[in-house]
C-alpha cells in the first residue's frame, strides 16, 4: 500500500500495559466523527525511562514550522495521502516505543524531503512536540521536549493506548 | 446547484460561478463549461439493444444511508476494539479504499497483529486488503460472499457523493474527511486500470437532454417548506438537504465536454460527454478475493446475531463492515434505506459507453448492459429514500429500459 518511512521499525509491538489515561482537554483538531482516539495516549511514566514532556510554546512553534515545511506533503491535518505517509494513526503505530532521538534524528537528516538538514534542533524538537500533541499525547509537564540527542534517547515514543478510556459511541 | 443525475458531479467545477440562466448558444455554453468536445472525437457508436425482453437479471439494493455520514468510530464491545466502517449510502464503492485506509489506521493504532473483518461486501473486502497491506493477519467473518452481498447490486460507477450524507447533519468537518477518502480511493482505483478483464475501466458517459442541460444544473432546488426537513421530521424531505462535495476534487476528475450539434450522434438537442470510472463487478470481485487469499487471508462463513457474539472471536480488533445490516445487528436506527434497482441485459462489447437520459442511466459493462431508473419520477436525491422494498419491480425495470429503448429507436448511426 504505502511506502512508509525508511526508518527502524518499532521493536516492541506489544501494547504497553500500564497506561494512565489522561483525558486532558487536548483533543485533536480532526472532526469528531472520524477523530483519532481522543487523547488516550499514556504518558509512559515509569515505563522505559522518563515520560514525554513538551511545552505549549513548542506545540505552537511546531505548528508554524509544520505549516511551512511539512503540510505541503503531509497535509494540513497530518492526514498524508495515497503517496505520502500520514502522521496520525499509522505513524504512531510505526513509531510506538521507539526512542525519541530516532524520530528527531530522522526528521533532522531526511526532512523536509526537498531540503533535508535545514531544520535546526529547536524546530525539530518543536515538530516532534506538535506531532505528538496532535496525536493525543499529553505532556506530563510543561517542561520543553529536550533538543539534545542523549536526553531524547532516554524517552520512548508512547504507544497509542487504544480506547481504554474512550466512551462507547452510540449510533 | 441542482444535480439531475448521478454523474453530473464532474461537471461541477466547470460551472462554478456561472449565473443561473440558460445559455443562448453552444459557444457560450461551452465557454462556461470549459470547452466543446474536439471535432472528430465522438466515435461511431453502436446502438444499445435496450428491450425488456432482453432482461437477464433485476437487482435491488438498499443503500445504507446515514444522515451524519458513514460511521467510522471506534468503540469497545464484548472485550474487542471495534472499528466501524459502514453507512456509505450510494458512495460505498467509490469511497471504499479511502474509508478502509482510515478504518485500518484506527486498527493499526492498537499495535495488534491480527484483525477480524466483519462482512465481505466492497467495504469489508477493501478493509481486509488494506489491513493486509498494513501488515495484519486478516480473517473475514461473513454471512455471504461478494456475489451475494448488497454491494454487487449497485450500478458500479464512480459516484463518491451520492447519498453520502445530509449537509447539515454531517456538519462542515465531514467535507474534508470526504475529500481525503475520495482522493485516496480514486488513486487506488487507478492501480486496477488496464488489467486483464478490465476490473476497473472508463466509459464515455453521454448526458442527454431535450432541454438545455445547464438549465437543469442551475435551477434552484424546489423546497416545499410544508414538508419540513430532517431536523424537524427525523427524515430527509427534499433533495437540497443532501450533501454535494464533488467540486472539491474537480482537479483530478475528468470534466464534461459539450457536444456541438454536428458532433452529437444522439437524437436529442443537448448532449455532453464525461469520462466515467466504472467497476466491472465480476472481474473486480474475483481479483480482490484472489488478492486476499494470495496474501494469506482467511474467510470464515459465519453470521452474527448480536454484537456480543464478537466475544468468541480470537482476534482482539474488529473492523465492522456490515453495510445496511448494521441497522439490525448494531441497532443503528440512523441508517435509512435508499432503494435502488438495476436491470441487466446481455453484454454488448461492441458498444462500450454510457448514457443518461430522462432519469434513466445505461452503462455498458463487461458483465452486461446495466439500465437503472435513478430519477424517473422527478424526486431527485429523494428517489428511493426510506424504501426498503428489496424485491425486483419489473414494471420499474421496463419503464427504465423503455426510456433507453426509445432513445435508440430514434438513433441514426452515422457512417464511419
Amino acid at each position: 500500500m504505502m511506502t512508509f518511512f525508511l526508518s527502524p521499525l518499532p521493536h516492541l509491538r506489544a501494547a504497553t500495559a500500564l497506561m494512565v489515561c489522561t483525558l486532558a482537554g487536548l483533543a485533536p483538531a480532526s472532526a469528531a466523527w472520524a477523530a483519532p482516539y481522543t487523547a488516550t495516549h499514556a504518558s509512559n511514566r515509569g515505563n522505559n525511562g522518563p515520560s514525554v514532556t513538551f511545552s505549549a510554546e513548542q506545540v505552537t512553534h511546531g505548528a508554524q514550522i509544520y505549516a511551512g515545511a511539512c503540510a505541503m506533503c503531509h497535509g494540513a491535518d497530518l492526514e498524508g495521502g495515497h503517496d505520502v505517509p500520514d502522521l496520525g494513526n499509522y505513524f504512531m503505530a510505526r513509531w510506538a516505543n521507539t526512542p525519541l532521538d530516532r524520530l528527531a534524528g530522522y526528521i533532522t537528516h531526511a526532512m523536509p524531503l526537498m531540503a533535508p538538514g535545514t531544520l535546526p534542533p529547536q524546530d525539530t524538537a518543536a515538530l516532534v512536540a506538535f506531532v505528538l500533541h496532535h496525536n493525543g499525547v499529553t505532556a506530563t509537564s510543561n517542561t520543553p521536549l529536550p533538543m539534545e540527542e542523549a536526553r531524547q534517547a532516554k524517552i520512548r515514543i508512547p504507544a497509542p493506548q487504544a480506547l481504554a478510556a474512550a466512551p462507547a459511541s452510540k449510533p | 446547484m441542482k444535480r439531475r443525475d448521478l454523474f453530473a458531479a464532474s461537471l461541477a467545477a466547470g460551472i462554478v460561478g456561472a449565473t443561473r440562466r440558460g445559455w443562448a448558444s453552444v459557444p457560450e455554453a461551452s465557454a462556461a463549461l470549459g470547452r466543446t468536445a474536439l471535432h472528430g472525437t465522438i466515435p461511431r457508436l453502436v446502438p444499445i439493444r435496450a428491450h425488456a425482453d432482453q432482461i437477464t437479471d433485476i437487482k435491488v439494493c438498499l443503500r445504507p444511508f446515514r444522515p451524519a455520514g458513514p460511521r467510522l468510530e471506534v468503540e469497545h464491545v464484548a472485550g474487542k476494539t471495534v472499528v466501524h466502517n459502514y453507512g456509505h449510502g450510494g458512495s460505498g464503492w467509490s469511497l471504499s479504499w479511502g474509508s478502509a485506509h482510515m478504518a485500518v489506521g484506527h486498527a493499526a493504532a492498537t499495535l495488534e497483529r491480527k484483525v477480524a473483518v466483519i462482512g465481505c461486501g466492497i467495504i469489508g473486502l477493501t478493509s481486509a486488503l488494506t489491513a493486509q497491506r498494513a501488515g495484519f493477519d486478516v480473517t473475514i467473518y461473513t454471512r455471504d460472499l461478494l456475489p451475494h452481498t448488497r454491494s454487487v447490486r449497485a450500478n458500479g460507477s464512480w459516484t463518491p457523493d451520492s447519498r453520502i450524507a445530509l449537509t447539515q447533519q454531517a456538519g462542515p468537518g465531514f467535507a474534508k474527511t470526504w475529500e481525503q477518502m475520495a482522493r485516496y480511493s480514486w488513486q487506488t482505483y487507478r492501480d486496477y486500470l488496464g488489467l486483464p478483464g478490465n476490473p476497473i475501466d472508463f466509459r464515455d458517459n453521454y448526458t442527454l437532454s431535450d432541454t438545455p442541460l445547464d438549465a437543469a444544473d442551475h435551477a434552484p432546488e424546489q423546497v416545499d417548506p410544508a414538508k419540513g426537513s430532517f431536523a424537524t421530521t427525523g427524515a430527509p424531505q427534499n433533495s437540497a438537504e443532501f450533501a454535494i462535495y464533488a467540486s472539491q476534487i474537480s482537479d483530478i476528475i475528468p470534466a464534461a465536454e459539450l457536444l456541438a450539434g454536428a458532433d452529437n450522434p444522439f437524437p436529442v438537442a443537448y448532449a455532453r460527454r464525461t469520462p466515467l470510472m466504472i467497476y466491472n463487478f465480476g472481474a473486480y470481485g474475483h481479483l480482490l478475493l484472489s488478492e486476499f487469499y494470495q496474501a494469506g487471508g482467511r474467510i470464515v462463513i459465519r453470521e452474527f446475531h448480536s454484537p456480543s457474539d464478537l466475544a468468541d472471536l480470537p482476534e482482539r480488533v474488529v473492523i465492522n463492515c456490515p453495510g445496511y445490516a448494521a441497522r439490525d445487528l448494531w441497532n443503528d436506527k440512523s441508517l435509512i434505506p435508499v432503494r435502488g434497482q438495476t436491470s441487466w441485459l446481455p453484454p454488448q462489447p461492441d458498444a462500450l459507453y454510457a448514457v443518461e437520459y430522462r432519469g434513466a442511466a445505461m452503462i455498458s459493462k463487461s458483465d452486461g448492459v446495466m439500465i437503472q431508473g435513478y430519477d424517473m419520477n422527478g424526486l431527485g436525491e429523494m428517489d428511493g429514500v426510506g424504501n426498503s422494498f428489496e424485491h425486483p419491480d419489473r414494471a420499474e425495470a421496463e419503464k427504465a429500459i423503455a426510456i433507453i429503448g426509445d432513445l435508440f429507436a430514434r438513433f441514426q448511426p452515422r457512417n464511419g
